[in-house]
């Protein structure tokens, strides 16, 4: 039961956007679309889980001194994987992600779980913890996606919701970055108010 | 307290290991990007002008077209203008008479920056299809005195866009021409002016000499084979093109090669090994000919 806890804490209770508000500049420039914001959520989530797992593994050998450099390194070395992945087979995804694929490498949330969990605990912790985080992230932009890109577009995973009517006049406000920041102060008041 | 050599042992270990393992997931994934990217602009260039074959003239940037049989249908270029967010992606199609075949803008997909609901716009049929058939003189604005409609509130994307084109065409046109034309061996050239009917003519650009291209025969293994080469000031071949020959088929014939025929650019070829003859003769020929006739050059 407490294996679980270390993976469902991450989705909601400590939710790195809502919650523990980093993670936020990727949140705010890649969730204008569904398929853009659970794209990322994905990559950084693959990051994220796979990171965890070797510095878990390491966390015995890697001198403390040099640790940060070394987290960059592993988790620089699955960004890259990802990347050219992505390049190979999701052009267009790829594209659309643009700078932001790369810039998963300094995303403090996975560096944070780096530095606060996978080098502290057990292999199998810290792959649900990973898991759990990264999902989080997911679930987060892929909401916010999906909000954004059917008010702010009038479509959703690019084909029309409301028809042809709504087509000419969407809440355009929501698909640029302003629109981020208030359906992200919008999820977080909601979480607030239920969940506490 | 570590000691620096175990700081400095597995740094450089776990160094070591991410490159090892970045070069095996590149060497499986690296090839497949570069088909991914080929085939998105072969999609891209097929929408643009109703051709079959498209050979790269400046690398990522100016392809030619042909049907099926070779024959020259027209240009493709690529420019990249500054809009409201950023560059826009257009790739153009021009016909043998520089008149705009189709267009095709990048979507926010693919990269485009533009306002969303906005300048996005531009990648909708009926902006797009609008430059279909027109050439360089209307590609303007209504409010700049052209005929395309702008969109509405988004009148910078727009005005990129046009202008995009306009100098996309002034700086490519010059490789739209027909086969066996002056202009390809020398595509840097605008203008050709006689000197010696049929034989030798000035490459001019903006009333600058660039150099010359002459027309030439040489014997070949069985008939007279006809070139016609350019030639850059400062003694630099700028292409090759075979008029005529009747070598025998897959041997001299080879010739023709567009490789053997472009390395003619870089320094004199060798002669290809199984068509000697015939490719001998050429290379002889051609460098007879620019003999005769450097006094033109600078």
């Amino acid at each position: 039961m407490k294996r679980l806890s270390i993976f469902t804490r991450g989705l909601i209770k400590e939710n790195a956007v809502l919650v523990l508000m980093i993670g936020l500049c990727p949140a705010l420039a890649t969730s204008g679309t569904v398929r853009d914001g659970f794209g990322m959520g994905l990559a950084a989530t693959f990051v994220l889980f796979f990171s965890n797992i070797i510095i878990s593994m390491m966390r015995k050998v890697i001198p403390n001194e040099v640790r940060i450099p070394i987290f960059i390194l592993i988790i620089s070395t699955f960004v890259t994987i990802i990347d050219y992945f992505m390049q190979a087979f999701q052009p267009d995804l790829y594209r659309a992600l643009g700078v932001f694929v790369p810039l998963i490498v300094v995303n403090c949330m996975i560096l944070g779980r780096a530095e606060a969990y996978a080098s502290k605990n057990p292999v199998l912790n810290s792959a649900l913890d990973g898991l759990g985080v990264g999902l989080g992230f997911t679930l987060t932009l892929t909401v916010m996606g999906a909000i954004r890109e059917i008010l702010g577009n009038g479509t959703l995973l690019g084909m029309s919701v409301f028809g042809e009517g709504f087509k000419n006049a969407p809440v355009i406000f929501l698909i640029l970055p302003p629109g981020a920041f208030l359906v992200i102060g919008v999820l977080k008041a909601l979480l607030n108010k239920y969940y506490k | 307290m570590t000691s620096t050599r175990a700081m400095v042992v597995t740094l450089l270990v776990v160094a070591i290991i991410c490159s090892v393992v970045l070069s095996f997931v590149y060497s499986y994934t690296g090839p497949r990007i570069e088909e991914t990217q080929k085939e998105l602009i072969l999609v891209g260039l097929k929408e643009v002008i109703k051709a079959d074959i498209f050979t790269a003239v400046v690398s990522d940037t100016v392809w030619e077209a042909m049907d099926s049989t070779n024959n020259v249908l027209g240009i493709v270029f690529r420019v990249f203008p500054q809009g409201y967010g950023g560059p826009i992606p257009i790739m153009v199609g021009l016909d043998l008479e520089g008149s705009i075949t189709g267009i095709r803008i990048a979507s926010a997909a693919e990269g485009l920056k533009e306002t969303p609901g906005l300048g996005v716009k531009i990648t909708e049929p009926d902006f797009r299809d609008q430059f279909i058939g027109k050439t360089l003189e209307n590609i303007l604005i209504k409010k700049d005195g052209g005929d395309i409609d702008a969109i509405t509130a988004a009148t910078i994307s727009s005005r990129a866009v046009c202008n995009g084109i306009k100098q996309g065409i002034e700086k490519y046109a010059s490789y739209l021409c027909p086969p066996f034309d002056k202009c390809r061996v020398f595509p840097e050239a605008f203008d050709f002016t006689e000197i010696i009917p049929e034989v030798l003519w000035y490459a001019i650009k903006e009333n600058d000499t660039l150099g010359i291209v002459i027309v030439g025969g040489v014997q070949g293994y069985a008939e007279k084979i006809e070139f016609i080469v350019g030639v850059a000031d400062g003694m630099r071949i700028t292409g090759v093109e075979i008029l005529r020959s009747n070598e025998t088929p897959g041997i001299g014939e080879a010739i023709r090669d567009k490789v053997f025929l472009n390395s003619f650019k870089d320094r004199i070829p060798d002669a290809i090994t199984g068509a000697t003859i015939s490719s001998k003769a050429l290379i002889e020929g051609v460098q007879e000919k620019i003999e005769e006739f450097k006094g033109y050059l600078k």
